[in-house]
């Protein structure tokens, strides 16, 4: 018998070595150790032996009964790698064909830029208020120290739909609604759609800006300043630098109209900053004590600054849009590309 | 408002360079909006003088000169016939950039060479036209840049003033802010006139009838005037801040205009009738003929200046045709005067005449320069014109305006500057721009008196005067610092955070945002509007730039289209828009309409973008659907109806619908109609929705409810029902939540079929309902009992088959 599992053996291996698929192997499996199998042939023939016998054939029965499974495992493995390895190789997509897309939607420019100002100004600690865009003469203008005959009136010019009532031609009349909703402290922003009648290369009709506004007590210019350059440094980065230089609103006072360095050329002149270097870009100011009167804060007990910007503008610095119009004619050419 | 260089240093001595004034002055508030160099790069072009003039060989216009240049002699071609032997001329050498690209190169004329050009005053860019070549004044030194040697290499700043600042709208008035910054003093003299002529007050009058509308006005007689061309420097000067000459007196009148910065005005005395002048209101409805030949139509608000009979001027904005200083003029009646703001202002708003003189006066004059810029005029008009200057002025100033004193606590100062400057410090500064500032008698209690010149309307109160002390400290001196605020809770509001999530749930789904005019044209016929409908009645603008802009939008329909159309119109076919904006519905009673926040969005064209691996099909009704259903159950807002019985006229009425809440109407959606597609000149399918967002948020439910998920394994049962092609799937899902029982958790319309298979009028819908438990394994029974009792529903009440 020993010798009839040392053939076993031999054939075994080489069946098992000989077959090249996992077909193959499995019915080279079957034949060997299977219950019909060559092993269970040469077992049959165990009853015959001494009791001596039979745990020396025994165990060398075993012996060749794992080293043939060893090796079935070890063939079905490596025939499984063998496979895989061709089915891989064999296998290939295109990985630069485009994939499935569904279509890109965009936030208007105008949108974002109002989102990313209210995002920094809301960190500071400010509140968010809207008001009417057709307004009142009253909160357009009377009450922000313009009356009528005022030639300041002339710096704005207004579309009427009656005597009293107008297109407000900035989002200043928001500050005036917010101050006399609450008492001090106040701090709000309020982005808007505002309307001016102008209209040429470097005007649109409508157009956007964000007011801002804080009044608390004992607020300085030197607070303006700090707020507003902490704001420019926040949208267009740290080290642009920054002016404030003395200008006039009706509603601040002293007023400043607040220029970054040139974002185009850097500062050393160009066509967009007019060789200038700097780019006006805010105006801003305490409030006028006129102001205080209309929303009958007191003077005496409280300061405050407001500052005003065009988005629009903003917007074509942020982006480099170097044409106006293009934030209203809705080419989706442009839009797709924010 | 321009200003020169040259003429600063008459009236203040300074020598910033150019770019730095211009930057001081900028950041004293007077802003440089731009800045040019007045013979700049033209310091080739120098002074020769002729030394022979011979007749070119060749041609018989053209004269060969000889030039010399002091160091050299050179031969040069020239075509004008003006020039002599011995003239200085401006010879531009070879090299050299003439105004306008032209540039000087050695050439050939004729056979003969020309080594530069004799140029002319038009091609140095000092005139507009000019008759032969530029003749120099004697005396210049040979080889000098012209400009040079003429005096008129100059820098040009035009200034951006603010309306605040009327006392910088003249040389002087700039002159004092550079004397501040420069820390020199300003210098003016005023100098008597000579008075060779009768008493004035022989031969005219004022009477001043309106002292509130026209404090001060005073004349000067000057008789025997020659009127002709000005002199050279006085043109040149005029030149130097952009004016044009028109003759001697009205040239002498625009110096006082630039220099003093108060307009005067010249009488053409012989013409006024009665030789005097009478300072009235006008009459209502009198038309009168000012000299730019316009005839206007006056009203009792308006301010005239009259002879004995009627109008001569419109005061403080523009004179008469009937007074005008012509060629003939002998005898000249100058006014100089002091008038209302507000009542120059309203008349020239309504009369629409913006000129140099009502610009000034509107925003304040100075009524102390009433008399000194007369005499400065009168004398300067002697010396230009001849003629005799009549002794004494009338000046009609019966009440003098008061005098402004204001107070300054320096405390306050420095508090709302955020600044520790000194009493001392702030006198300086002050003083500086020649207000006359005191400390009060105890020096401790920190209070300026400061007494303000008439040339400053603008400083009427205590800020007025801390925005000066930030001014003239500097702006950039003023430390930076961050507020010290109470904490106050600035959570955004629902309905901004709500708007959001709307924009980002619409850029999700491939929108991209338009924005549009608020205004639009009042064509609502074009979306088949019913005549009643109330989107008709519309916030009109008086005064709108086109019809096109005319009216406040109600819908933000027609915009929407638009914008579909004119991006087709660019092959831009796949579209898919948004538009989150306010629409403006007058209200009655109201002064201001309501404005509410809606949601237009439209589609067309391609599903998909159009790829190897993309489907081709077009959008429909149901794309633009889900996208409102997937924004609908962001806001939680309970069972909406799709009420198909009623629509929008603008669109297809068989393929749209309203949506209903219980809390109201949220809007529309549909296909657009045919016809309103045409209106608008589209070609394709549009699929529109309009939401009112108001109505949207109103029925907003916020917070959710956790349902608990079931652990225990579901089961699906698939059903094709024949229905009649008139039951709706909103019927159906009716019919199912009526009867479902509990372990049903939800269930799925997953097929429409119609077509082969299928009788005409009739329809199958397929249905997959899951079962499940919270609580067990459900077994066949209770799953077959529960699907029976749907489809026993189904067929009972819409008469549905199983297929």
């Amino acid at each position: 018998m020993k010798e009839q599992l040392t053939e076993l053996l031999t054939k075994g291996r080489a069946a098992l070595l000989a077959a090249d698929s996992l077909e193959g192997l499995q019915e080279a499996r079957v034949g060997l150790l299977g219950k019909k199998g060559s092993m269970t042939a040469v077992m049959k023939g165990m009853g015959r032996l001494s009791a001596e016998e039979r745990p020396i054939i025994g165990s060398l029965a075993n012996t060749v009964k794992v080293e043939l499974e060893d090796l079935f495992e070890g063939r079905s493995k490596a025939i499984r790698e063998q496979e895989l390895q061709q089915r891989l190789s064999s296998e290939r997509i295109d990985v630069t064909l485009p994939g499935r897309t569904a279509a890109r939607g965009s936030k208007h420019p105008i949108t974002l830029v109002t989102e990313e100002i209210t995002e920094i100004f809301s960190s500071l600690g400010f509140g968010v208020e809207e008001g009417p865009e057709v307004e009142q003469d009253f909160y357009n203008f009377e009450s922000l120290n313009m009356p009528k005959d005022h030639p300041a009136r002339d710096m704005q010019d207004t579309f009427y739909v009656s005597d009293e009532v107008v297109l407000r031609t900035h989002t200043s009349p928001v500050q005036i609604r917010a101050m006399l909703k609450q008492a001090p402290p106040v701090r709000v922003i309020a982005p808007g759609t505002v309307y001016r009648r102008d209209s040429d290369l470097t005007h649109t009709p409508m157009f956007h800006q964000i007011e801002g506004f804080l009044v608390d007590r004992d607020i300085t210019f030197g607070d303006l300043k700090g707020i507003l350059t902490t704001f420019i440094t926040q949208f267009f980065g740290k080290g642009i630098g920054v002016r404030f230089r003395p200008s006039f609103f009706p509603f601040t006072e002293p007023s400043a109209e607040v220029d970054i360095q040139c974002v185009i050329c850097g500062g050393s002149g160009c066509r967009v900053c007019k060789k200038s270097g700097w780019l006006e870009i805010l105006g801003s100011g305490m409030i006028d004590p006129e102001v205080f009167k209309s929303v009958n804060y007191d003077y005496q007990k409280y300061s405050g600054f407001a500052f005003g910007m065009g988005i629009e503008r903003i917007a074509m610095l942020k982006y480099g849009v170097n044409d106006l119009r293009l934030f209203f004619e809705n080419d989706v050419r442009f839009l797709r590309q924010f | 408002m321009i200003v020169s260089y040259n003429w600063l240093k008459e009236f203040v001595d300074f020598d910033l360079p150019p770019e730095e004034l211009s930057h001081r002055l900028t950041m004293a508030g007077l802003e440089v909006d731009a800045m040019e160099y007045l013979g700049a790069g033209l310091d080739t072009v120098i002074v020769a003088r002729l030394e022979s003039v011979e007749r070119h060989p060749d041609a018989d216009r053209l004269t060969l000169c000889q030039v010399a240049t002091g160091s050299d002699t050179l031969l040069v071609v020239c075509g004008a016939t003006n020039h002599k032997v011995g003239d200085l001329v401006a010879l531009a050498q070879v090299g050299s950039l003439l105004p306008g690209d032209f540039k000087i190169k050695k050439g050939k004329i004729r056979g003969q060479v020309s080594l530069g050009m004799l140029c002319s005053e038009k091609e140095l860019g000092l005139a507009e036209e000019a008759d032969g070549i530029m003749i120099l004044p004697p005396g210049l030194p040979l080889g000098q840049p012209v400009f040079e040697a003429l005096g008129l290499k100059d820098v040009r700043f035009e200034l951006g003033l603010t309306p605040n600042r009327p006392d910088c709208l003249s040389i002087v008035g700039v002159a004092r802010e550079v004397a501040a910054i420069v820390g020199r003093p300003l210098q003016v003299a005023h100098q008597a006139p000579i008075e060779d002529g009768a008493p004035s007050s022989e031969s005219t009058s004022v009477s001043l009838e309106e002292r509130g509308l026209c404090p001060r006005y005073a004349v000067r007689l000057i008789r025997g005037v020659i009127i002709g061309p000005s002199p050279e420097w006085l043109v040149r000067r005029l030149e130097a801040v952009g004016m044009r000459s028109v003759n001697n007196v009205v040239d002498v009148t625009n110096l006082m205009l630039m220099e003093l910065g108060h307009p005067l005005h010249a009488f053409d005395f012989n013409r006024l009738r009665d030789q005097r002048i009478v300072v009235r209101r006008a009459n209502d409805g009198a038309s009168f003929t000012t000299l730019d030949g316009q005839q206007r139509v006056l009203c009792a608000d308006d301010l005239v200046i009259c002879d004995g009979l009627g109008p001569v001027a419109l005061a403080g904005i523009m004179g008469g045709e009937n007074s005008e200083v012509g060629p003939e003029t002998t005898d000249i009646l100058l006014e100089s005067a002091y008038f209302n703001p507000a009542t120059i202002r309203r008349t020239s708003k309504r009369l629409g005449m913006h000129t140099e003189a009502s610009h000034r006066f509107e925003r304040g004059a100075d009524v102390d320069m009433v008399p000194i810029a007369l005499d400065k005029a009168a004398s300067l008009i002697v010396d230009v014109a001849g003629g005799t200057l009549a002794q004494g002025m009338i000046d009609c100033y019966p009440e003098s305006l008061p005098e402004r004193q204001l107070t300054l606590d320096v405390g306050r100062a420095n508090k709302v500057l955020g600044l520790k400057l000194a009493s001392d410090d702030i006198l300086s500064l002050l003083r500086s721009i020649a207000l006359e500032a005191q400390p009060a008698e105890d020096r401790n209690d920190g209070i300026l008196y400061v007494k303000i010149p008439a040339f400053r309307p603008d400083l009427e109160r205590e800020i007025d005067l801390i925005e000066e002390v930030a001014r003239l400290h500097g702006y950039d001196q003023i430390p930076v610092t961050m507020p010290v605020s109470r904490m106050i809770c600035h959570r955004p509001a629902p309905q901004q955070r709500l708007v959001r999530q709307l924009r980002d749930a619409m850029v999700a789904g491939g929108f991209s945002e338009v924005i549009n005019y608020s205004f639009i044209a009042p064509q609502w016929d074009r979306l088949n509007l019913a005549q009643d409908d109330c989107r008709r009645q519309n916030v009109r603008i008086l005064n709108p730039l086109t019809e096109d802009q005319s009216v406040m939008r109600t819908s933000l329909v027609p915009s929407m289209l638009e914008s579909i159309a004119r991006n087709r119109a660019y092959r831009s076919l796949d579209l898919r828009l948004f538009e989150l904006r306010p629409v403006f519905q007058p209200q009655d009673g109201e002064e201001l309409p309501r404005e509410s926040l809606r949601l237009c969005a439209a589609i067309c064209g391609r599903r998909e973008p159009l790829g190897w691996a993309q489907g081709a099909e077009e959008v429909d009704f149901f794309d633009l659907k889900g996208q409102l259903e997937g924004l609908l159950s962001g806001f939680l807002l309970g069972a909406v109806h799709w009420d198909s019985s009623q629509s929008e006229t603008f669109y297809h009425p068989g393929k749209s619908c309203i949506l209903r809440h219980s809390s109201g109407l949220l809007g529309s959606i549909g296909e657009v109609h045919p016809q309103v597609l045409e209106h608008f000149e589209i070609d394709q399918p549009v699929y529109l929705l309009d939401l009112d967002l108001n109505a949207l948020f109103g029925a907003t439910v916020t917070g959710r409810n956790f349902q608990a998920i079931s652990r225990f394994p579901d089961v699906c049962r698939d059903s094709a029902l024949l229905v009649d092609d008139t039951v709706s799937a909103e019927q159906v899902f009716a019919v199912i939540d009526q009867v479902r029982g509990r372990f049903v958790e939800d269930y799925t319309l997953f097929d429409v079929y119609r077509g082969s298979g299928i009788a005409d009028g009739k329809k199958s819908l397929a249905i997959r309902v899951r079962y499940r438990s919270s609580d067990k394994t459900l077994t066949e029974e209770e799953i077959t009992i529960g699907h029976e009792r749907i489809i026993k529903a189904l067929k009972k009440q819409l008469g549905a088959e199983i297929r």
